[in-house]
Order: structure tokens, then C-alpha cells, then sequence
């Protein structure tokens, strides 16, 4: 079930006349949220929630037993219990296949023909989000950082909370449970928040669709294009995941502000970055601190001068929680080595001036390498295999291509270029001054209805949102 | 094992009293159900402004649709032409009734082509047909239902995804749309949403609308002709207007239009004058460049020469002769008219066309007459690469079809 199709209006509909009119009490709300995100959950395919469900039930009683548990090699052993369950979901349903073909494929190269055959499951939805969402309660016990909680109820409601249950924000155990514990009532000035956010989030939505028609084409042309082109086909899936991506999200955050919850944000305004380090602060924000927090900082972090390697594996490995393809690796390692560089050239004495100025032009410039830098990320990140990834790159740095012009070739770029930065525009408003609109009553009231209009008029519910593959 | 809430009960202070819940609950759902229902009256309202609904989509099914109980109360034996543009451009059904009255045989027929129409739809709508007849226990003469290899390929079928929601709901029945529902939950309450709510217009056709206008698939003007005859083919399409509009001051613009059977007008009702300026019209629209342009045209948007069929579209085309089966007495599959001097198969589009032509006949049990080069149709007899011109082609074609039927009719 997907935000922006008539099903989940309808399935919203039933929903809130029940959580807002009949179920009044802390229970049989939770209870009723619970059974709406399966049901939610479920829409997709049925079959997968005893997977959701029992992961769950897993590390609530691992963090259980962990609390209970005096000796710290217990503890450890009931933590690598839980990692070997989560991590063992993902590397079944999602890297098993990738693994099987890149074994026949380097046992091929060396001249031996193993017929492996892949296990072709269908990958379960959300799968990404919500491992990682029930490992880190099991860490946080296993630090002490979090108390277990009691009421499995609760616990599995707080990880299956319909909201962000398939493509995210990763929330943390000791965000959404306390939460869970005592479900507010959301305050009116508060669901007009949501309500923007959601309008915002369906107008990122429709935008990201319309992007997708000169992405996928740049894509599946490679070579057949100008060098202007291909830079509008990369610009546009720039725009286009960000657009999707962060359009879920904030329909997300809406959502859960209309139901009494807070979750907190997961982009800020990440295209306006001025460097590679600070791309990660600003672009999805749940997995980056998640991927610090529990990872980095477990490698070492900044210690014993293992910063690169340690960098290096934790966006080695965020790039393949994106996706298992040799492609998502190299994304990830793109962006390892373009953060070692920063941090690199930030130590170095030359650099220091240019690094803590504040003036525009260097403000400027940083701003265009960081975006450069980024779009070619993207590059790896969408091409459907590492040799387009890099006959695309060398494309976008011909010069004088020989390829003809298509008709309005410019005027894709310009509308490209305007979009993605309308959109940053509009999310820096939301994030600094939407109060300024939500407090004249008649405008906000307007904008909603035009914004909504517009999306249901040229919104096309068929497209889904790219994050549901990870 | 603790499967409570805890101690959440003793505590509901965030939660607020019952009427406070239903207060907020309720400013939340009112406002909910205002945006949406001012949101898609907008929707609508900005629709109707822009001729957006059935009748300018898909009138001219629309309209043959709503003339079947007319067909099936006519008192002669009935004839239907059924597929896609190339039919309607190739069919002159007054013609076929009034040379088969001069051997003394009354029948009346209809040219129910479409363009736009790939198998899949044609398949819905010859369901649509198929229950009228059977309900009223009507049969036809002849059906003659054209397979048109281009109409049945991947590159058509992926051409049109954008019109399928859209279509469907104009076009299936309600059991139909009741099976996609319980088939598809999601699917199911899209496709009732577009028909109910959005007066079958469904977004997908906006933004594809607006796809096409800002990212155009190709150039259209490869070859072109110099500024003269440029010139001249507008001004002669300008003075055609204008006569038709003189000839014909009743016609409503209807674009199946009962009196004329579904199909245009004849060159018996033209003045002579009229006539002249059509082959004046046809000699500078039938030009090299013209004809090349719509070959690559063609070729981009049907694979009209390599044909990679869809297999889908070829159970469908399937479907469609097995309902004709079903209230006819006789029926006959045709493959139109093709214009060779402009387009040529490849070698493994041949194959693939015999393939397809295998398939279907096994299925069917009817074998596929081939006319695409018969000799009474030439090239200069089409308007373009792909459709016959009228008052010559439909003429020639007509012609040759009540040769090869009038004994069986």
C-alpha cells in the first residue's frame, strides 16, 4: 500500500474513525495501530508479516534475556544472537542471490562453470528499515544506553508503526517507545503540520515522477546522447530520488503527527551540502547516524588512526544496504573515499584558509565541487551496471559530443535545474518558517487544497516509491 | 512473558478524555474529507475546462458502443468491419451495401475501426459487443476483423501503458473491474477511483500528455519537403475544410457517425470541384519526405518492419476472434492493405509475422487472408505509409472486398 494511491486514502479513512472515535484508551489504541500496520503491512503480501513479527519478538525477548544477564560474555552472546537473526533475514532475502552470482561469476572467470542456482525470493518490503530499526534496540540494551522495555505490544506496534514501516525514517527504540508507551492526542496547530507535510511530500512525490521520464531515458541511452543531456538525466534522478525519497518521508512525519507522533527528520535540505562530510549530516539522516552510531563508532571510530578504513567500511557497507549489486558498492565506496579526501584536504595547511572562510564565492565553490561530487555518486548509484556506470561518467565529460540536440534539450535542463531547486527551497522554508503559514489561517488552507489538487490531478499512484526496493 | 501494555491504563493523561480525543479527531477528519472533496472538485473542474473526460478520449468507441442496439435492430443481414485506423480509413460500408444491393443482396455493415485501439482493448470492447448480440440473439453475416501485425507489438503495447487504466474503465464491464479488485486490492480501487472519481481520466494520461509535450520522443521532419509545397498542403487543408463544412452543414462532429455506417463520406456526395482539390491535396501530402517521415515514425512507435510481437497482445487479438465467434455466422481475419513501396519486413520480422499468423490460426481455427499486396490496391493509393487514402484506397479496397465476399453473402 503506497501513500499516494486511493487504497491507503480509504485504508487512512477506516483507520482514523476507529484510532480517533472508538478506540479511546492507551490499549485499545495501540492495539488498534498495531492491527492496521499489519493489515497495512499486509496489503503488500500477508505472507510476510510472521517474518516482521518474529524478528520482533526475537530481539524483544534477546534484550530480555540480555537485561537479565550478569555476565558480560552472556550479554555479548545474546547480542551476536540477535545480529546473526537480523543480518540473517537480510543476507537471505536480500544479498543471498548476489552472493550466488558473484561466486559463479569469479569462478567463471577463472575458468570454472559452477551451475549455482540463485534462490529468486521475492524481497519482503521495509525488510532494510525494520532489521535495522530492531537491531538497534538490542545494541542500545546491550550498551546500557536502554532499559528492555516491558510490553511486546508495544514493541512490535512501535516497529511495524505503518508510518515508516517500509521505507523509513530508521527510528530508534528510545524515540518511538516511549511514544508508544503513551500515545498522545496531536494538538491542531500540530496536525496542520502534518497536514503541510504530507501536501509537501505528495508535491516531492508527483515532481520525482515527472523526473523519472528524462532520468530513465539518459539511463537507457548512454551513449545515444549530447553531453548536455546525459548532465539533465543525471540532474533529473538527482532531483527524482530526492523527491521520492524525502516526499515519503515527510508524508511519513505528516502521517505520524496525525496519529499524536513524533518522528524526527530525515533530510535537511541535503543538495545545498558543502561537502561530502556535510552531505551525510543532511541525507537520510536515520541511516547515516544509524550506520555512526552502530557501526562506525562499533569499528573504532576516529581511534587508534583507523578513521579511513573505518570510513570506508561503514559506507562500503551503507552502500550495499541500499541495494546488492557491485553498483550500490561502488556508490558506497565513491562516497567513502570523496569523505577521506575532504577530511584529508581539511588537515592539510594549504587548504585551511579556503576551509573556514565564509565568503560567498568559496561558499560557492565548495557548494558546486560538493554537487558534482554528488551527482556523480548518483551516476553508480542508478546506472544498471558498473560498465554503463562508467561509459555514462565518460559521457558526461565529452566534449563537443557528436550527438544532435533533442528538440527542447535546454529547456530539460533549465525545468530539470529549477525543479530540484524549488524543491530545496520549499523544504528549507517547511523546516525554518512553516509556523509563518500555518498561522494565516486562508493561505494554508489554499495552498493544501492546490497542492493536493495538484498532485491528484497529475500524481500517478503506479509509480512506487524507489526506496521500497532497499 | 509479559504481552501487556504495561502500566499504560493507569495513565492516559497525554492521551486526553474521550471528547477531548474526538474533538481533535474530529477537526482532523472534517478537514481530511474538505481537502479532498474541494481538491478533486478542482480536479474536475480543471478537467471539463480542458476536454478531458470519455468522450474526448475514446468517443468514437464510445459512440459506436452506444449505436449497437440500433445495429442489431437493423432489419437486413449485418456486416462489421472490426480494428484498428488502417480499417476505418480502408471501409467505406455504403459503398459495400450499395454494390451488393445493385447483385440483390441486403445487407448492411458497419465499419467499427478504431485507431489507437491495440488487441488488448479491442479484446474489451468486442466483449462489450459480443453481449449485445448474444443478449438479443442477433447474429451477424460476416464479421470481417482485421489483424494488423504492427497493432500487436511490444513496442505498441508499452507505447500505450499510460492509457490502460483509463481504457479499462470505459471499457470493461463491472464484473470485470469487480475481478481486478479482488485480485489486486490496490489495482482494484485505482481503477474505481479513475472511473467514479476522476471521471475516467486517469493522472497517468495528464503527466503523459504533458511527457510527450516537453520531452518529444523524436524530430518528425527528417525529410522535408521545400517551402512551396509546405505552403500549398496547408492552404489546399484549409479550402477542404471550408468545403466540407459547405457540404455538410448538419454534421455535428461525431466521430462514429450512424448515417455514414462509422466510416467518412463518399465521392458521390462531393461536388466535382471538391474532388479536384483532393488530388490536388493528395499530391502534396504523398510526397517522398512525407512518406519517409511517418515510415520512421512508424517504426519508432509500432516496430512496424522487425515486429517483436507481445505475446500478450496476440492472446488478446485471440480473444477477440473467439467473441465475434460467439454471435457470428461467419469470420473472416484480414491483414490490410500494406504500402511495400515504403514498407519492407526484415527478414526476421517475416519470420516472426509467420509465427504469429501460426499461432493465431491454430487457436482460431480460421485462416488469415492476406491482402496486403493485392494487386487492386497500388502504393499511390495510401494517404501515408500505413493507411489508405480516401475516395481512392477505401474506394479500391471496398471494391475488392465485395468481390471476394458477395457469394457468400
Amino acid at each position: 500500500m503506497i501513500f499516494n494511491t486511493p487504497l491507503f486514502f480509504w485504508f487512512f479513512c477506516i483507520f482514523i474513525l476507529f484510532y480517533g472515535f472508538v478506540f479511546l484508551k492507551q490499549t485499545p489504541k495501540l492495539y488498534c495501530l498495531l492491527i492496521s500496520s499489519l493489515v497495512f503491512y499486509g496489503a503488500w503480501n500477508y505472507s510476510f508479516i510472521p517474518l516482521l513479527v518474529g524478528s520482533g519478538i526475537a530481539d524483544y525477548f534477546i534484550a530480555q534475556a540480555m537485561a537479565n544477564s550478569l555476565d558480560k560474555k552472556n550479554k555479548k552472546r545474546w547480542l551476536m544472537l540477535s545480529v546473526t537473526i537480523n543480518l540473517g533475514i537480510l543476507a537471505v532475502f536480500k544479498y543471498a542471490d548476489f552472493a550466488i552470482e558473484s561466486v559463479a561469476a569469479l569462478l567463471s572467470s577463472i575458468g570454472y562453470n559452477a551451475s549455482l542456482e540463485t534462490l529468486s525470493w521475492v524481497l519482503p518490503v521495509g525488510i532494510s528499515f525494520y532489521t535495522f530499526q530492531s537491531l538497534s534496540y538490542t545494541i542500545d540494551v546491550y550498551r546500557g544506553d536502554l532499559k528492555p522495555r516491558k510490553g511486546l505490544v508495544e514493541f512490535i506496534a512501535a516497529l511495524s508503526f505503518f508510518p515508516q514501516l517500509v521505507a523509513g525514517p530508521i527510528l530508534r527504540a528510545k524515540h518511538i517507545l516511549p511514544q508508544m508507551h503513551k500515545i498522545s492526542l496531536p494538538k491542531w496547530d500540530e496536525a496542520k503540520h502534518g497536514f503541510l507535510l504530507i501536501t509537501v511530500g505528495l508535491i516531492k512525490k508527483t515532481g520525482a515522477d515527472i523526473l523519472a521520464i528524462p532520468a530513465d531515458k539518459a539511463f537507457a541511452a548512454q551513449e545515444s546522447l549530447s553531453t548536455l543531456e546525459m548532465w539533465t538525466g543525471v540532474l533529473a534522478f538527482a532531483g527524482q530520488i530526492y523527491g521520492d525519497f524525502s516526499g515519503y518521508t515527510d508524508m511519513a512525519i505528516g502521517l505520524a503527527i496525525l496519529l499524536g507522533f513524533n518522528i524526527p527528520l530525515n533530510f535537511r535540505v541535503p543538495y545545498f551540502a558543502l561537502s561530502p562530510v556535510d552531505f551525510w549530516r543532511r541525507w537520510h539522516i536515520s541511516l547515516s547516524s544509524w550506520l555512526k552510531d552502530y557501526l562506525y563508532i562499533s569499528l573504532g571510530g576516529n581511534r587508534y588512526n583507523q578513521r579511513t578504513r573505518n570510513i570506508f567500511i561503514t559506507m562500503l557497507l551503507g552502500g550495499l544496504w541500499h541495494g546488492a549489486a557491485w553498483t550500490f558498492l561502488a556508490w558506497g565506496a565513491f562516497h567513502g573515499a570523496i569523505i577521506t579526501l575532504t577530511h584529508y584536504l581539511a588537515s592539510q595547511p594549504l587548504f585551511t584558509r579556503f576551509n573556514h572562510s565564509n565568503r560567498l564565492t568559496t561558499r560557492l565553490v565548495k557548494w558546486a565541487v560538493t554537487f558534482y561530487l554528488i551527482l556523480l555518486g548518483w551516476v553508480f548509484f542508478r546506472a544498471p551496471d558498473m560498465h554503463s556506470a562508467v561509459t555514462i561518467i565518460g559521457n558526461l565529460h565529452t566534449i563537443g559530443s557528436a550527438t544532435e540536440l533533442g528538440a527542447h534539450a535546454w529547456l530539460i535542463f533549465a525545468l530539470t535545474a529549477v525543479w530540484v531547486l524549488l524543491v530545496h527551497v520549499m523544504d528549507h522554508y517547511v523546516i525554518k518558517s512553516a509556523n509563518k503559514l500555518e498561522n494565516k489561517n486562508g493561505l494554508f488552507w489554499f495552498v493544501i487544497i492546490v497542492g493536493q489538487a495538484l498532485c491528484l490531478l497529475i500524481g500517478e499512484p503506479s509509480n512506487e516509491f524507489i526506496y521500497f526496493q532497499f | 512473558m509479559n504481552l501487556s501494555t504495561s502500566n499504560s491504563d493507569q495513565d492516559n493523561s497525554n492521551i486526553g478524555t474521550p471528547v477531548q480525543s474526538r474533538r481533535v479527531f474530529m477537526k482532523i477528519t472534517l478537514a481530511i474529507t474538505l481537502v479532498m472533496v474541494t481538491a478533486m472538485g478542482l480536479v474536475r473542474v480543471l478537467l471539463d475546462a480542458n476536454g478531458a473526460n470519455q468522450q474526448g478520449i475514446l468517443g468514437r468507441v464510445l459512440q459506436a458502443k452506444a449505436a449497437l442496439p440500433n445495429i442489431i435492430a437493423e432489419p437486413n443481414d449485418l456486416v462489421m468491419f472490426y480494428g484498428s485506423s488502417m480499417v476505418r480509413a480502408g471501409f467505406s460500408p455504403r459503398k459495400f451495401d450499395r454494390d451488393l444491393k445493385n447483385m440483390g443482396k441486403n445487407i448492411t455493415s458497419f465499419n467499427f475501426g478504431f485507431g489507437g485501439l491495440n488487441p488488448y482493448y479491442q479484446d474489451l470492447l468486442s466483449r462489450r459487443i459480443a453481449e449485445q448480440f448474444v443478449t438479443k440473439n442477433r447474429q451477424l453475416k460476416l464479421a470481417l476483423i482485421e489483424f494488423n501485425p504492427f497493432q500487436a507489438t511490444t513496442t505498441r503495447w508499452e507505447r500505450a501503458q499510460f492509457t490502460v487504466d483509463s481504457y479499462i474503465t470505459m471499457l470493461a464491464n463491472n464484473d470485470e473491474l469487480w475481478r481486478i479488485l479482488r485480485e489486486d486490492l490496490t489495482r482494484g480501487v485505482h481503477l474505481y477511483n479513475i472511473k467514479y472519481i476522476r471521471n475516467h481520466v486517469s493522472a497517468e494520461m495528464i503527466t503523459s500528455y504533458y511527457a510527450r509535450e516537453i520531452f518529444p520522443p523524436f524530430r518528425r521532419d527528417v525529410f522535408q519537403d521545400n517551402e512551396k509545397v509546405t505552403l500549398e498542403r496547408r492552404k489546399l487543408g484549409r479550402e477542404l475544410n471550408t468545403l466540407f463544412k459547405k457540404e455538410y452543414p448538419n454534421y455535428q462532429g461525431e466521430e462514429w457517425y450512424y448515417p455514414w455506417q462509422g466510416a467518412g463520406t463518399i465521392p458521390e456526395e462531393r461536388a466535382a470541384h471538391t474532388l479536384e482539390v483532393f488530388d490536388k491535396y493528395y499530391a502534396v501530402t504523398q510526397t517522398d519526405a512525407q512518406m519517409k517521415n511517418d515510415r520512421l515514425s512508424r517504426i519508432r512507435t509500432t516496430d512496424i518492419e522487425d515486429m517483436h510481437f507481445e505475446p500478450r497482445l496476440i492472446t488478446s487479438f485471440i480473444n477477440i476472434v473467439k467473441n465475434f465467434q460467439r454471435f457470428s455466422n461467419t469470420v473472416e481475419v484480414v491483414m490490410l492493405p500494406k504500402n511495400s513501396r515504403y514498407i519492407t519486413y526484415s527478414a526476421a520480422g517475416k519470420q516472426r509475422l509467420v509465427q504469429a499468423i501460426q499461432q493465431i490460426e491454430q487457436a482460431t481455427g480460421i485462416t488469415i487472408k492476406n491482402h496486403q499486396d493485392i494487386n487492386a490496391v497500388t502504393p499511390d493509393m495510401f494517404r501515408d505509409t500505413t493507411h489508405l487514402s480516401r475516395y481512392r484506397g477505401d474506394i479500391a479496397y471496398t471494391d475488392f472486398l465485395v468481390k471476394e465476399y458477395a457469394k457468400s453473402l
